[in-house]
């Protein structure tokens, strides 16, 4: 048996601790806490690398007795005088009798990189306890900052000074900074992002609402940053239906992520409604939205509601809805710069000529003009036309049919779009949209289709007469050709110029030629 | 699955394997942000990736959405729907239960506070998903959707010149315009739900929409959003197919049949006019740029009727207004159209089904919107509703049969007319909680 020496540690203990100081400084936090746990633990070192049979009897006994003491409740077991061998002899034996836990793998944790932060360098350890104790602090200084709003919305008075406690603008600025600083720390250490809403006090008092989903729901959408966070605070103020200037920023950043979101626009306009914004300075944004968005039928809707709300109040001034009118048109023309032919700015232009009362005004008429001008083939624009001509309160039938004869427009009227039509088919006979206007005109007008007949013969020589003299200039005149003479009773003219454009001027509608001369026997 | 010779000899075959990789990946994945301008609109877009599976059954030999899917499916949509009536377009329209309900002292009822969410278009793309996700013959597909509030709601939405709004606002009126594509749901939602049974409390103006309808011919024949604007194909489909529609759910069974397409449309001769001469010969280049917004609005003029050659024609587009450039969802509504008015023959059929296959099918998968541009949900959907209309009652070889009113399979429709036949006879059901309105 080693003898017993006056400290209690056995040669092996003492190889070990040697060992010990001989051992390399530890580089990373975990290297550093085995440490510790071994200096602090020095037999149950020796316990778990070599067995509880290689300690000596005397480290035997040491052993047990600190896994007595250090075990709770169970020193209080003992008889007095058992407590009290106890004490002596871990005295004597002069070991620590506390020592730290024994390192787990993953009590560190990862980072937000999936690194273990077990691995970390002392220095890098250092830096990211730093970096969490300011968050700490930051927070603290946070909840600060709320009890004082809160104090100063109570208008509670300040016992020891006597004053109401107030919140500055430089406090404010303070926190905003103090968020700023926790987001971007909370970022760093672990992945998380703070929307722009939980970072400004401005929205502390607004419990946002996100929308529930469940798993593996349909068409889920990977949304752009912060959308989600915009929602959720929407939802929360649209459902308290709060009128004020924030909110009225809410609604232009959704907008921005997602204009066609039904009803953040009926939001907005009763935003704007409510807080008494004016409309030209609404449409000066929704304009620029506008060019945002082109495809977006929500827009001019929206645009449409700010008109129908504005125009009671120039009504009675003609210069003021002059004005006006010539705004609107300017902008128009901008959108149409983009695309002569979108689809919605000429919808809202139909509401603009009814609103305002644009049938005899002759920018409208001239502007249209230019665009048929431009382009003989945009079709919009000749839509256009006959709205602006067929729907003319002062010379037409209200509720006219676009499909049916209008016995009140006048006969001058009549004939000067007829020749407008020729005109522009002349210069270009193969563009199914003068065509159309021209039929347009001779039902509104119920003129018979043989008045043009001399016309629509100049497109078309020689037809049937064989591949080699035939000349069609235009497959439409043929087409028109076909109804004069079905009209006339000319039966079979009329099935010729089917049976021609089926075979060679119009092939593709070979079916619908087939099927336009069997109508013609009933 | 359809074989026929006809079906031999259609060129190109559609690549269905390769659409069935497009729609799974957008049924499993997760859609890319770009799509954030479409978070109101999930369900449509739920209901194009679902139906689109549909669609391609028969070319898979397991079920595409399988019946684990189909439940979990159902109850994602009926969680869109409102308390007060009507469905939501997606989640973020869907509130906490207890800010939807109001007590209103005046009427002494609980109604709606928060009206708006509940849409026109939401509600009919919920009930045909339902549609497509039901299982068996169907009874059961709409267990859980509240008709009498739904019909109700619907009322509301009508204005007194007949047409459909989109929403109702806070304070009760209809807000949305007057758009074609209202009046279309608004027949789907009144045949899926049986508006016109009964004594008709629940039915809404069908003159007064047909009469909307009727003014919305344009002078070149063609329909336009409403009254006076320019014609439009989408907006001729939406108009043919809500007048088949209520002709289908025509309650008088001594009615002359179609009587409302024949009472919608001035003259039914000018708008096929219209809608045949939306097909016209593809003479695009390879670096058709369609990004260009500018110039998919100035294409060439169709000289093609006038030249001398005689060779066969390859490739035919669709527009949807004159002197537009083809985009493949109008070879679906102008062939969807005119199949309604009977008159699918007068389509020029191989040229129109050579140039979505050939030009704007995706390598990956799907279709787009022109030439050369990336596949899009809706142009998908669009590219194959064109195949199975065009293909008639053979179908084509891939697909389902397809019902051009419901732009849906055959199936779904016929699971959509079962289950409004249990509804209205609940005394068959077990325990039918929808057909009345108390809670």
């Amino acid at each position: 048996m080693p003898a017993k020496n006056k400290a209690g540690i056995s040669k092996a203990k003492e190889a070990e601790a040697k060992q010990q100081e001989a051992a390399p400084q530890p580089q990373t936090v975990r290297e550093l806490e085995w440490q510790r746990y071994r200096s602090t633990n020095p037999l149950r070192k020796i316990v778990e690398e070599q067995g509880f049979a290689k300690l000596s009897p005397a480290d035997k006994r040491t052993y047990l007795n600190l896994e007595l003491v250090r075990t709770p409740g169970q020193v209080d077991k003992l008889s007095k005088k058992g407590q009290r061998e106890l004490w002596k002899h871990l005295s004597d034996a002069n070991i620590p009798l506390r020592g730290t836990p024994r390192p787990r793998d993953d009590q560190w944790g990862h980072d937000k990189n999936g690194r273990d932060i077990g691995d970390y360098t002392l220095e890098e350890y250092s830096a990211y306890e730093q970096k969490k104790s300011r968050i700490s602090e930051l927070h603290l200084e946070s909840t600060f900052f709320k009890v004082n709003r809160e104090r100063a919305d109570s208008k509670t008075r300040n016992e020891a000074t006597g004053e109401i406690y107030t919140i500055t603008e430089d406090d404010i600025a303070a926190e905003k900074a103090r968020r700023q600083e926790m987001a971007s720390l909370r970022n760093e250490l672990y992945g998380v992002k703070t929307s722009s809403y939980a970072r400004d006090p401005a929205w502390d008092d607004v419990v946002p609402i996100p929308q529930e989903e469940p798993e593996g729901a349909l068409s889920a959408i990977a949304y752009a940053d912060d959308y989600a966070e915009a929602m959720s605070y929407l939802r929360a103020v649209m459902a308290v239906k709060e009128y004020t200037p924030r909110c009225l920023q809410l609604t232009e950043a959704i907008i921005d992520m997602n204009p066609a979101h039904y009803t953040v626009w009926l939001y907005r306009f009763d935003i704007v409604k409510a807080l008494n914004i004016s409309v030209p300075a609404e449409l000066e944004w929704l304009n620029e939205v506008s060019f945002e968005h082109l495809k977006n039928y929500q827009i001019w809707h929206h645009r449409q509601q700010l008109v129908d709300l504005y125009y009671p109040t120039i009504q009675a001034d003609a210069e003021a809805v002059e004005a006006f009118a010539l705004e609107e048109h300017n902008f128009l023309m901008q959108m149409f710069s983009k695309d002569t032919k979108n689809y919605h700015v000429w919808c809202y232009r139909q509401y603009l000529v009814r609103k305002l009362d644009l049938w005899g005004s002759d920018p409208e008429a001239n502007c249209v003009d230019a665009m048929i001008e431009q382009d003989l083939r945009n079709n919009s624009a000749w839509s256009h036309r006959f709205f602006i001509v067929f729907n003319n309160p002062t010379l037409t039938t209200p509720n006219s049919l676009a499909t049916e004869h209008d016995p009140l427009v006048p006969e001058f009227v009549i004939r000067r779009e007829i020749e407008y039509a020729q005109e522009k088919i002349i210069l270009a006979p193969q563009n199914q949209s003068s065509w159309n206007y021209l039929r347009g005109v001779l039902i509104k007008g119920d003129v018979p289709l043989a008045t043009v007949f001399n016309f629509v013969n100049r497109f078309v020589k020689n037809l049937g007469e064989g591949d080699g003299d035939e000349e069609v200039l235009s497959s439409y005149a043929l087409d028109l050709l076909a109804d004069i003479y079905n009209e006339a009773g000319e039966k079979e003219k009329a099935d010729l110029c089917l049976r021609r454009l089926g075979e060679k001027w119009d092939r593709i509608r070979e079916g619908y030629w087939t099927y336009r001369r069997q109508m013609l026997g009933k | 699955m359809t074989t026929s010779a006809a079906a031999e000899s259609l060129d190109p075959p559609l690549d269905a394997a390769r659409h069935i990789r497009y729609w799974q990946r957008c049924f499993h994945s997760v859609l890319p942000h770009h799509y954030t301008s479409n978070d109101s609109i999930r369900l449509t877009l739920g209901f194009f990736i679902i139906s689109a599976l549909d669609l391609l059954t028969p070319s898979s030999p397991t079920p595409l959405v399988p019946p684990e899917d189909r439940t979990r499916l159902r109850d994602w949509v009926l969680r869109l729907q409102h308390p007060h009536g009507g469905f939501c377009g997606s989640p973020h329209h869907v509130l906490p239960h207890a800010l939807t309900t109001k007590f209103d002292p005046d009427t002494k009822t609980y109604v709606a506070r928060d009206p708006s969410n509940a849409n026109i278009a939401a509600t009919g793309f919920a009930l045909l998903c339902l549609g497509v996700l039901a299982e068996g013959e169907g009874s059961d597909t709409f267990r859980g959707v509240d008709r009498v509030r739904t019909l109700t709601w619907l009322k509301k939405l009508q204005r007194e010149d007949g047409s459909f709004g989109e929403v109702l606002t806070d304070d009760g009126r209809i807000s949305g315009g007057r758009d074609m594509r209202y009046c279309y749901i608004a027949a789907i939602i009144r045949w899926a739900l049986g508006g016109a049974e009964g004594d008709r409390s629940l039915d809404f103006n069908v003159d007064a929409l047909v009469a909307h309808i009727r003014r919305a011919q344009t002078y070149d024949g063609g329909m336009s959003e409403s009254s006076m604007h320019e014609s439009h194909s989408g907006y001729a489909y939406c108009a043919v197919a809500a007048l088949a529609l209520l002709d289908s759910a025509d309650p008088d069974p001594q009615a002359i049949p179609n009587r409302y397409i024949h009472a919608g449309i001035p003259s039914i001769p000018s708008l096929i006019h219209f809608l045949v001469n939306r097909q016209f010969v593809y003479v695009g280049s390879d670096d058709d740029n369609d990004d260009d917004n500018d110039a998919s609005n100035h294409p060439l003029p169709d000289m093609s009727p006038l030249s001398m050659s005689d060779a066969a024609i390859q490739m035919t587009g669709f527009n949807g207004r004159l002197n537009k450039l083809p985009d493949t969802c109008y070879t679906w509504w102008n062939s969807g159209a005119l199949s309604l008015l009977g008159e699918s023959n007068l389509i020029n059929r191989e040229p129109a089904r050579r140039f979505i296959l050939e030009k704007t099918q995706h390598r990956i998968g799907g279709f787009a919107k022109h030439p050369g541009g990336p596949p899009d949900v809706y142009h998908a959907y669009m590219g194959l509703a064109a195949l199975a209309t065009m293909a008639g009652a053979e179908g084509e070889p891939g697909l389902r049969l397809f019902d051009p009113r419901l732009c849906v399979s055959a199936d779904a429709a016929a699971r959509m007319a079962k289950a409004r036949e249990a509804m209205l006879r609940p005394a068959e059901n077990t325990d039918d909680s929808n057909s009345d309105g108390d809670d």
